[in-house]
């Protein structure tokens, strides 16, 4: 189990592999690189990302701003009705404008960002912590939990379980703000048991409601906007958790749930999942489990073992997980070098597809892998391919976005929208002259871009005749041929 | 129903798609006598019914997020409910009483004039033992109608149409959405999904790419291999986790087929009938208008569903209740209405449902479990209240083989 990748089978192949699901894909010249550099070197360039400088600069209004929480605060308690509207209305919206910039600053780290893979965790920890703005209501927050995924993205399970439940958005998402005492509020406590941590059936309904105890007091400072201990609500005295007694505290009950054999096969099967495409066997979960609580349950050398495994290079691994719609966009972007579309155009595709960013459908995330999939979300894909590749505007319900975004009508939003640079796939850049002198080496080189190998023989026959079919060969006609490849079957997987 | 065409699999329906996929509503009874007279295999299978033109039809009505339906069908008599509600509790004069225990939230006039119709059945208290507190766990249990403790890998629609609906249409099931709901899920997929059917297409910039799109989306083959244990099918994952084995790129070309076969038959539709009742503007009322144009239209689905969202609310229960159970009165009334003005509410059953209630008591934590009307609507159902132990309604939500 778990042993090394053979050398001799590390080559583009394999490459591409790991970059599309260690990070969201890349140029032919980039997965050349990485099968130049030899495999450990190559997940070390993903995996070591701290290595690599990010210019990233965080949004401005991303820091406690006690002063506009009191100014909002005070009006909506102390004005009269109309100025209470108006509050609540003026924050509605500015609140809207910060998601949509939320959004737009997270794809954009995803699609040109220097390190992809610190962003596909990012992306896990989001599914995984699944806590959404519908609830949270404060971009700032919604931010605040996105950097701590990024900041603990390898680190080590029990801090970030401690840190996620104490930051604000988890406080506020899982009702633990309002826990007390007198009135024990469950949800954190059954999540992280359930969700989180350990999965259905390795824990009793006295677990939850003895860990409820345990965790009163984890609050939330409202006006400075960050956790806060109250030892007035927290219940002091003695809990049985997990087959253990003691007065234990809320760090005590993360303590004692990642102490369980089961946290390390429950959290690196998931990972495996994530990045595999698939449940791993019992074997391989122990193995991973084993090697997981060897290493401190520390992310990183999990991560590293896992990426090197000739189990993740695997013929049932390779190209067999369907994309998820953020995999899709900002993979389709990278592999073309393209333009990222307008953020409302891009959070419009996202959501329509099923997964809308910083608001996942319940507690659980997002359910991924082939529920993806439905005619709908299907033809849909189909559609935004042809956006994406001709910088056309897809066929969004653009009243719904203005809405969302603090702006006025529909029809103004559809005249913004069209006004937007849309970029399209940039053919200069993606196809070389010798590429583009004839038409068979125009669709090998479009294969090989956007499958990493090649369609079936039919499907390869088809796209032939399409092209042969044209006498004079324009650009519209192969950025056709992009957007037909784009659509089948076989570009939803990687 | 003698005389409705069966055909037995998904590939005899592909490869007739001509004939088979406009017959359900165009095609004059003695040519579909005729067409049913040449597909010999399907004379004697376990087969469906390829027309739902005469065949009873159920809408799913899934009120997402847990309603609270003790204030719903509320026990406005009941001491105990007035007790542990002492703020939310809604007074007698504010439901639309049933009878002298319990009456509907005053929200819902249109559920009312049901009721007094004979056309609404509230079932109440159903539930199962041992309910699981978990908001997942409890939402699969309804999708999936397993006990809990059992994990049941289908749902409990996809079963159905795995045992009965042996045939080949895609568009036997239908939901109005973005997602398939779990209930749907079944060895055999079956079910399309839509909400807007102007974009339920293929979009192409001239007819070469069209019949490209066709070509590389039309792989038989694919279709052929997909075999019970191909790992091709949602149905056989645990909740939430992608496949075990199996490959996925032939679920998604399955779906890729379905896709394309039910796009023109449902915008053909959609264009073509039009409502004959005045909806409340809601999302839930653009999805049950849509229902009654297909449903109207001829399409052969035998199962709806449908959602309204939004009753996951806590804060301000009150006012969001409120709004929400109106746009759902109004909302199934008009639909109601739009049967009736088709002829077909004679064949046509609607069920709510809701995945979890609430405590009884207010201000507490966690939404489990308590009382969960589940209502139907139907001509055929007789108004009437009935408690979980018997319960019965005229019209099961169960449709049947051909006879």
């Amino acid at each position: 189990m778990l042993k090394p990748l053979a050398d001799q089978d590390w080559n583009f192949t394999t490459a591409a592999h790991l970059l599309n699901r260690a990070g969201f894909g890349g140029t032919p010249a980039e997965i050349q690189k990485l099968a130049d550099l030899g495999r450990e070197a190559a997940v070390a360039s993903l995996l070591d990302f701290e290595k690599i400088p990010d210019p990233t600069t965080n949004p401005d209004w991303a820091q406690p701003n006690p002063e506009e929480v009191k100014k909002y605060r005070e009006a909506i308690r102390n004005g009269t009705p109309e100025e209470k509207k108006l509050a609540q209305r003026e924050e509605q919206q500015l609140f809207q404008r910060r998601m949509v910039e939320l959004r737009g600053w997270w794809l954009k780290r995803m699609t040109t960002g220097p390190r992809p893979l610190q962003e596909k965790l990012v992306l896990f920890w989001h599914g995984h912590f699944a806590t959404s703005i519908e609830k949270v209501k404060n971009p700032y927050f919604m931010w605040r939990q996105n950097e701590l995924f990024r900041r603990l993205a390898t680190g080590n399970w029990t801090q970030l379980l401690t840190e996620a439940g104490k930051d604000p958005a988890m406080l506020l998402w899982l009702d633990q703000a309002q826990s007390k005492k007198d009135h024990p509020n469950e949800n954190f406590a059954r999540e992280v048991m359930e969700l989180f941590a350990l999965g259905e059936g390795h824990y009793t309904e006295k677990d939850i409601s003895e860990a409820a105890r345990a965790l009163t007091g984890w609050s939330l400072e409202p006006a400075e906007q960050k956790f806060i201990f109250r030892p007035r609500i927290h219940d002091v005295g003695s809990k049985t958790l997990l087959g253990r007694t003691g007065d234990f505290n809320g760090d005590d009950v993360i303590q004692i749930i990642v102490a369980q054999p089961q946290a390390a096969k429950f959290i690196t099967a998931k990972l495996w999942n994530y990045f595999a495409g698939q449940v791993p066997g019992p074997e391989l979960n122990d193995a991973l489990a084993e090697y997981f609580r060897a290493n401190g349950n520390n992310f990183k050398p999990l991560l590293r073992i896992i990426f090197n495994s000739a189990e993740f290079y695997a013929p049932s691994v390779v190209r067999n997980q369907v994309k998820s719609p953020v995999q899709w966009l900002v993979g389709s972007v990278r592999m073309l070098e393209c333009e990222l579309p307008p953020v409302i155009v891009s959070w419009g595709m996202l959501k329509q597809l099923g997964q809308d960013l910083f608001a996942p459908p319940n507690v659980k995330g997002w359910d991924g892998g082939v529920t993806w999939i439905t005619t709908n979300t299907l033809l849909t894909r189909y559609n935004d391919a042809q956006s994406l590749v001709e910088g056309s505007l897809p066929a969004l319900n653009a009243s719904d976005f203005a809405k969302k975004a603090g702006g006025g009508g529909g029809g103004k939003a559809m005249k913004v929208l069209k006004r937007m640079k849309m970029g399209g796939v940039p053919l200069d850049k993606i196809l070389s002259t010798e590429q583009r002198a004839d038409k068979r080496s125009i669709l090998a080189a479009l294969e090989v871009r956007l499958f990493q190998g090649s369609l079936n023989t039919e499907q390869e026959q088809t796209l032939r005749e399409f092209l042969d079919n044209k006498t004079k060969l324009t650009d519209a006609d192969i950025l056709t041929t992009i957007r037909l490849m784009m659509s089948t079957p076989e570009y939803q997987v990687t | 129903m003698k005389n409705e065409i069966t055909l037995q699999t998904r590939r005899e329906f592909l490869r007739r798609t001509v004939l088979g996929s406009s017959l359900a509503w165009t095609v004059p009874a003695f040519l579909a006598n005729t067409f049913s007279a040449l597909d010999s295999a399907a004379a004697d299978s376990a087969t469906q019914i390829v027309t739902g033109k005469d065949s009873t039809i159920l809408v799913v009505l899934q009120m997402a997020g847990g309603n609270d339906g003790i204030n719903t069908v509320v026990p406005y008599a009941n001491d105990f409910y007035h007790k542990a509600r002492p703020t939310i509790g809604l007074s007698s004069e504010k439901v639309l009483k049933l009878n002298g225990e319990v009456g509907l939230h005053g929200a819902m006039k249109g559920f009312k004039e049901l009721y007094d119709g004979g056309q609404l059945s509230v079932i109440q208290g159903v539930g199962y033992p041992n309910p699981n507190r978990s908001h997942f766990r409890s939402t699969e249990i309804w999708q999936t109608a397993s006990d809990s403790q059992r994990v049941e890998k289908y749902g409990w629609v996809g079963r159905y149409f795995d045992s009965a609906c042996g045939g080949a249409d895609p568009t036997v099931g239908v939901t109005i959405g973005s997602q398939l709901p779990q209930a749907f899920f079944a060895a055999k997929p079956k079910g399309i999904v839509f909400n807007n059917p102007q974009n339920y297409r293929f979009m192409a910039n001239g007819q070469a790419t069209e019949d490209s799109y066709k070509k590389l989306n039309d792989q038989e083959m694919m279709a052929d291999n997909v075999g019970e244990n191909s790992g091709g099918s949602i149905g056989m994952l645990p909740a939430g986790m992608p496949m075990t084995g199996g490959k996925a790129v032939d679920f998604i070309s399955r779906t890729a087929m379905d896709a394309q076969h039910s796009s023109d038959e449902v915008r053909a539709i959609a264009a073509k009938v039009e409502n004959q009742a005045v909806y409340p503007a809601s999302q839930l009322a653009n999805g049950l208008k849509l229902v009654a144009k297909l449903i109207g239209g001829g399409l052969p689905t035998r199962i709806y569903y449908v959602s309204q969202g939004g009753y996951d609310t806590h804060t301000n229960q009150l006012g969001s209740q409120q709004r929400l159970l109106g746009d759902l009165s109004e909302s199934v009334k008009a639909f109601t209405d739009d049967m009736k003005a088709q002829g077909n509410m004679g064949r046509v059953l609607v069920m709510t449902f809701s995945e979890f209630g609430r405590r009884v008591a207010e201000m507490r934590t966690a939404a489990p479990i308590t009382a969960r009307p589940h209502r139907c609507s139907s001509s055929a159902t007789k108004s009437k209240l009935v408690c979980s132990a018997n319960i019965r309604v005229s019209r099961p939500p169960i449709c049947s083989k051909a006879m």
